[in-house]
């Protein structure tokens, strides 16, 4: 896949979760880009989380449409991963 | 079509210990695992009870080191979905990243997490509800939350979350907790715990966010509503026995039944940890029967010839 044409994609992760190092390792081996912000160090990322309703990391947030949790079926809907 | 010596399916501490023996006993070995290596323990912030580890050691961290020590004898590792388990001259595993056979296979495919089944439960998850107080706990500073359950996950969890939140109920059917004395002692202490016994919940309230939770006493039958946060499920675990049933003998409750040598009704597969019946599910438990069916398939190869 060009570069170019790939989501934006943001990753919102905690200190300790496994799941989280577990969808960045799964992105990366789908050679998908992404950046990564850890809420739990950022307590302004945290109170996004709760304007969103969301109370669960990882979330991924594809062009700004939040999947919340390793959801890889849901992950590879929205990035086409077949 | 890749041949083993033996395959090891799932890569808990059981699975990985098997994998340690088994690759240090000179046979070729592959573990297979879908999610994390460490099982059910990665979500464990601090593990107390495991011998050697005097201040406790994190679940992650314990679960990452047996992963490493395991592979430095040789044992391969790969991650990917079990797809279909199937007996012939020898036993096929397909997985979503290939096809394996061995003579000897041994589960080690532990449990998951059981869900109340409740309405606005699934709905709700990542929402209010969560099963994982380590990751999430964090996400509730100073907000009142509940934890529904009365093992030892569900008062570690409970304890955990003491850390952020302003106030934690714990929901128990029963009138009293089925968790260790010491574990029970620390949370009787602790003043944000608040306890509500003899007492189911009905329904996760809430539209786009949890509000609340219905409960039910179960003694008095009595309905009531309680206003949270959030809510933390650890109501005991489920067996990960779909893909092995028509092979091995599984008991009511969908363990797999198995000797003291971890033999399973079919000859050369062995199951290990918390997928077996009568398994106490403790790390330290899951390590001796890994060893155990390491050392029972070596038997099994040699004999077999």
């Amino acid at each position: 896949m060009p570069v170019s044409s790939q989501p934006r994609i943001i990753i919102l992760t905690g200190a300790s979760c496994p799941w989280c190092g577990k969808v960045k390792d799964y992105l990366r081996e789908k050679k998908f880009r992404f950046r990564e912000v850890n809420v739990e160090r950022d307590p302004e990322g945290a109170r996004e989380l709760r304007r969103r309703n969301i109370t669960g990391v990882p979330v991924v947030l594809i062009n700004n449409r939040p999947i919340v949790g390793f959801d890889k079926a849901k992950i590879d809907k929205l990035l086409g991963i077949k | 079509m890749t041949k083993y010596e033996v395959i090891i399916i799932g890569g808990g501490p059981a699975g990985l210990t098997a994998g340690l023996y088994a690759s240090r006993a000179g046979l070729k070995s592959l573990l297979i695992e879908r999610g994390i290596f460490g099982g059910q323990i990665v979500n464990a912030a601090l593990v107390e009870n495991y011998p050697g580890f005097p201040q406790g050691i994190s679940g992650a961290e314990l679960g990452s080191l047996m992963h490493q020590q395991a592979v430095n004898y040789g044992l391969e590792v790969i991650t990917a979905e079990l797809t279909e388990f199937t007996a012939g001259q020898l036993y096929n595993v397909s997985t979503t990243k290939g096809n394996f056979e061995a003579a000897t296979i041994i589960i080690a495919a532990g449990s998951e997490h059981r869900k109340l089944g409740v309405n606005g439960e699934e709905r709700l998850s990542g929402h209010g509800v969560s099963y994982c107080a380590t990751c999430d706990g964090f996400l509730f500073r100073d907000l009142e939350v509940a934890v529904v359950g009365g093992g030892d996950t569900a008062i570690t969890d409970a304890l955990e979350l003491t850390r952020h939140v302003k106030k934690v109920y714990v929901i128990h059917r029963r009138d009293q907790l089925r968790a260790g004395k010491t574990l029970e002692e620390r949370a009787f202490a602790q003043p944000k715990l608040e306890f509500i016994w003899d007492t189911v919940v009905e329904e996760v309230l809430g539209e786009k966010m949890i509000s609340g939770l219905k409960l039910h006493n179960v003694k008095t039958g009595q309905h009531s509503t309680l206003e949270v946060h959030g809510v933390f499920v650890a109501v005991g675990l489920m067996p990960n026995s779909q893909s092995f049933f028509n092979i091995v003998d599984l008991d009511d409750a969908g363990y797999i039944i198995t000797d003291e040598m971890m033999a399973t009704s079919a000859p050369g597969i062995f199951a290990v940890g918390d997928i077996r019946r009568n398994s106490v599910r403790q790390v330290s438990t899951a390590v001796g029967d890994g060893a155990t069916a390491a050392m029972s398939a070596f038997k099994y190869l040699q004999e077999r010839g």
